[in-house]
């Protein structure tokens, strides 16, 4: 081909077809977006014309009723509370000590492949399927009570453990190798160099997967409903074996409600809800973006 | 018979804030391979990159100044960069085969340029391209296998191919044998030496030996500035310039 | 009670033994090089020697202290009036238990109030044995450890121990948790397959665990209408909606979209993953549903039900678009650069370098995404309670209600339930098959991943 024939008439229409359908793409791919995110504008624009007027203190300071004019969401809220404290005092812990051992000390065997394997599928596991091991061990087994903070925040704490050990090796992994020689070049041990240096240097890392992992587990209803978090809750929970609610069963139970009314507390409540988890989003974001160092 | 192909003039590459090319301007002829040499991050690539308009491809680069194809600015926006780099091709430093068939590699290009209508023209141009890529005999019992299944230096070669089949009137080669080891690269050296008869030939190495084996020009760069520029053998023998003298007798680089 | 006090004052003595050997140490130190660990180290091993042994200690006693309270009861004389039919039995020594510690506490059997003054008496002469017993142990283990306090005496290396035992029994948490899965699920759907025969549980296509009825309970609990809603709603639908969105989305954001742009729009994709399924499934009910019916009926559809099987697929494909986009995004960003420089060098568009190189070279990787999201929508939950239906449909009709497996374990293990009737333990089985199917999707999933990255690497 001489240069010629890229200046010919074909060759021009021939081009400005493709550059045409250069454009349809991108414009599909943009459309792609626009109209995902229009879901969701959809979805909070519903809840928010629903549920705002809904929104008053009574509201945010009552308990269930079968009165939708005096139902609030305190008591599931406190219930939800409660269990995030149990998942929380539980998973945490145990998530990054379990990151820290494989990351910085298990052996290259074979059994340590195994509980990698394993923590990568719990991540991916089915929640319900964390609820019926809940309600099989810590109900039916263990006799611990029913429906409350206790064994639900036992459940999601097992959920929630995965996702913290994946994100804190990720964290402990970002941490590079110069920092540890610096410990050992000056004579710690292993345990000083990784709970005295790596340790903290991971720890936005850590706390950014927790939170994110906390706010999945806040949001989170089937697991909870295996271990029967659904109980008509009129006072608020007293303590971490009586019975309780959460705010995402709250939110189940009254959309369950025959009574039309009921549509203004649950979507108050999903709002509420939603208010919670965009808090803990912008910590995890905040978080990263203030403590985040590249390395 | 050297005529002109690419005229570049007081060209200057901005990546954002940064300056990566400051005021070049250089003429590249028909019929001869042209050797960018200099130290690394001296601005060699990016300045082979200007001359098809990769550095359209990376966020933030802009181009200042004037190159000439046949007398038609690239930049300009009469220019359709598809077109542009359907007229000047390029190799990569890595090999970088399509995942795909060793056939399929090589009739991408002439397939989005419409070129060849019908299954045996494009089948023509395949054989054509891998013959001149001196490939031919090696791969035409396997032309289903997949590119990346072939030894590097063949890799290298099928990239050349791929090149070729879209008929540039300019090859623009960006260290093309640094990822190959000496036999494949005498290969790929023997190969510009015979391609150069039909295409202007542009060569980026950091192998000063290699633009000396290769090339009838050379251009030397140094912190972005165009050094100096003149027939090969009058670079590696008589350098007017003390830094292109420093370079070659390996003051530095 | 005074086992819980007794716990703080274990505490109480770990901290006093942690700053006594501590202190001791230190008297040891002569200068440098003197001792093997630092003071600290020493009071650390000290408080473990103290805390370790005594927790064993309560938590046996903790365990087997009701069975010697309940024997002490029996044995009292104000017992032997009970009567010995065990049902009622339990329910008055539970009462009597509630009493004993809550005098409120309401009882239905008169009973139970006689027990409480032997239930209050046996606890308290247990629990100070048992409190007894471990403030021993606390200083037993104690003394011993401060006895080994020694300027050559290697601390550390104790305590690193100690801290490489917690640190292991923290990983093993997550072999126990699949263990405990796997046992749970087994063990009730073994139950269950004792009563209803495999086969016919994984070929049966009637499904009505409610009645009772019927000759042979095996034709009750053929569950295949369950898999194919789920696989109809969770695969098919769901999949329609976000494989085109999800795929669009990170090709725009990873191929066109600017900094800025990508930097703005992804996180807000991203919140789309954050909202709580149950927040969906409100949206699929209130919002989505109705307007499908609508929609069935101007079709010509007669009784269009509002739950249908479209309304929770095109909900979860919403939710699902953010997962499908996040891999998407992985698998394009894992292709070499040098591979679309190559098509672009060829003069051919950015669309065409996409259609033709970029997406058929991260494939796997997003055969791969498919694949996990695949296995997040069956196990997906709330959508599809709120949503789908409790109809066990076989029909191919998006308008019809339809039931999902997930939909069903719900509906048999909520409400009053009685534990061990065929009925709820179906719900064990059909965990343990979707446990199955989502880990094997899952497996090689990540498995297909792993090749992907180190083909490019």
């Amino acid at each position: 081909m001489s240069k010629s024939d890229w200046n010919s008439p074909e060759a021009a229409r021939r081009i400005a077809r493709r550059n045409a359908s250069e454009l349809r793409f991108k414009m599909i791919g943009l459309g792609a977006i626009v109209l995902s995110l229009s879901f969701l504008a959809l979805l909070l624009v519903i809840m928010l014309k629903n549920g705002v007027a809904g929104l008053d203190w009574r509201f945010l300071s009552g308990s269930d009723s079968t009165e939708a004019t005096v139902a609030g969401v305190w008591g599931a809220t406190k219930g939800s509370l409660l269990t995030m404290g149990v998942t929380l005092l539980l998973s945490f812990p145990m998530g990054v000590l379990a990151a820290i051992y494989l990351e910085e000390f298990a052996p290259k065997k074979r059994w340590i492949e195994w509980i990698e394997v394993s923590i990568n599928n719990l991540a991916a596991v089915p929640s319900i399927i964390f609820g019926l091991l809940g309600l099989a061990v810590f109900i039916n087994t263990l006799g611990m009570p029913r429906s409350s903070p206790l064994v639900g925040g036992l459940t999601l704490a097992l959920m929630t453990m995965p996702v913290i050990v994946i994100s804190g090796r990720n964290a402990i992994k970002a941490v590079p190798p110069s920092i540890r020689e610096a410990a050992y070049g000056i004579g710690a041990s292993k345990v000083q160099t990784t709970f005295h240096h790596v340790l903290p240097l991971a720890l936005p890392g850590i706390l950014t997967g927790t939170i994110i992992g906390m706010a999945r587990a806040l949001g989170e209803t089937a697991p909870l409903l295996m271990i029967g978090m659904r109980a008509f809750v009129a006072t608020p929970p007293d303590g971490l074996t009586s019975p309780s609610s959460v705010l995402p069963m709250q939110i189940f139970l009254w959309s369950d409600e025959i009574d039309k009314a009921f549509v203004q507390n649950t979507s108050a409540a999903i709002i509420v809800l939603l208010v919670f988890l965009l808090a803990m989003n912008g910590i995890a974001i905040y978080l990263r973006n203030k403590f985040e160092v590249r390395w | 018979m050297t005529d002109t192909k690419l005229t570049a003039r007081n060209v200057d590459v901005f990546y954002g804030q940064k300056k990566a090319i400051n005021d070049v301007s250089i003429d590249i002829d028909n019929g001869i391979v042209t050797a960018f040499i200099g130290p690394s991050g001296c601005g060699k690539s990016t300045f082979l990159r200007t001359l098809n308009r990769m550095n359209d491809t990376i966020a933030g680069a802009r181009v200042d100044g004037e190159i000439l194809l046949d007398g038609e600015n690239i930049y300009a926006a009469s220019m359709d960069p598809v077109a542009l780099r359907a007229r000047v091709g390029m190799v990569f430093q890595k090999p970088n085969p399509f995942p795909k068939s060793i056939f399929e590699n090589v009739a991408y290009g002439p397939r989005i340029h419409g070129l060849g209508s019908s299954k045996a023209d494009m089948e023509q141009i395949v054989e054509r391209a891998l013959t001149k890529a001196g490939l031919w005999e090696e791969v035409k019992d396997r032309l289903t296998d997949a590119g990346t299944a072939l030894s590097g230096g063949q890799q290298q070669r099928l990239c050349i191919a791929r090149a070729i089949a879209v008929s540039p009137e300019v090859i623009l080669m960006d260290e093309p044998c640094s990822a190959l080891d000496p036999i494949a690269t005498a290969r790929i050296e023997e190969l510009i030496d015979e391609l150069k008869e039909s295409f202007a030939i542009v060569i980026v190495t950091h192998s000063m030996q290699q633009a000396a084996r290769v090339s009838q020009r050379t251009a030397f760069f140094h912190l972005g500035s165009l050094v100096e520029y003149g027939e090969t053998d009058q670079i590696f023998t008589n350098p007017r310039e003390v830094r292109t003298k420093d370079y070659i007798t390996g003051r530095y680089g | 009670m005074i086992l819980t006090g007794v716990l703080l004052a274990v505490f109480g003595l770990g901290l006093v033994g942690w700053f006594a050997a501590r202190g001791r140490a230190r008297l040891l130190y002569t200068g440098r090089g003197s001792m093997h660990s630092m003071p600290a180290y020493h009071g650390w091993h000290m408080a473990l020697w103290i805390l370790v042994p005594a927790l064993l200690a309560w938590g046996v006693w903790s365990a087997i202290m009701p069975g010697l309270v309940e024997g002490a009861v029996f044995a009292d004389p104000a017992a032997a009036s009970l009567p010995t039919d065990p049902m009622t039995l339990g329910a008055i020594v539970s009462e009597a238990h509630n009493l004993a510690s809550d005098p409120s506490a309401t009882a239905f059997n008169p009973e139970a109030r006689v027990l409480v003054e032997p239930i209050r008496a046996a606890q308290a002469r247990f629990g100070l044995i048992g409190a007894l017993l471990v403030m021993v142990v606390a200083i037993a283990g104690g003394g011993y450890g401060f006895t080994r306090i020694r300027a050559d005496f290697r601390a550390r290396t104790q305590v690193e121990r100690a801290v490489m035992a917690l640190l292991l029994a923290a990983s093993l948490m997550a072999v126990l948790t699949t263990f405990g899965i796997v046992g749970s699920l087994v063990f009730e759907a073994g139950l269950f397959f004792k009563d209803v025969s495999p086969i016919a549980f994984l070929t049966g296509t009637h499904w009505s665990p409610a009645s009772t009825m019927g000759a042979n309970i095996n034709d009750n609990f053929g569950a295949v209408p369950l898999f194919w809603g789920t696989i109809y709603i969770g695969a098919i639908i769901a999949m329609i909606v976000a494989i085109p969105l999800g795929l669009m989305s990170a090709v725009y954001l990873t191929q066109y979209a600017s900094g800025a742009m990508r930097k703005w729009l992804k996180p807000m994709l991203e919140i789309l993953a954050g909202i709580p399924t149950v927040v969906y499934g409100y949206f699929a009910a209130l919002t989505v549903a109705p307007m499908i019916r609508d929609f069935a009926a101007s079709m010509g559809m007669q009784n269009p039900s509002t739950e249908s099987a479209l309304a929770a697929g095109l909900v979860m494909g919403v939710m699902i678009i953010p997962f499908v986009s996040s891999m998407a995004d992985d698998a394009l960003a894992a292709v070499p650069r040098a591979m679309s420089d190559g098509s672009l060098a060829l003069g051919s568009t950015k669309s065409e370098t996409i259609k033709k190189v970029l997406l058929p070279a991260a494939l796997p990787g997003i055969v791969a995404g498919v694949m996990l999201a695949i296995s997040r929508a069956i196990g997906e939950t709330m959508i599809v309670v709120m949503a789908a239906g409790a109809a066990a449909n076989l029909s191919a009709n998006p308008l019809a209600s339809m039931t999902t497996v997930t939909y069903q374990i719900v509906q048999m293990l909520t409400g009053d339930q009685e534990f061990n009737s065929p009925k709820t333990l179906s719900a064990f089985a059909l965990g343990l098959v979707l446990f199955v199917v989502t880990l094997i999707l899952n497996i090689v999933a990540l498995r297909v991943v792993k090749r992907f990255r180190e083909a490019y690497e």
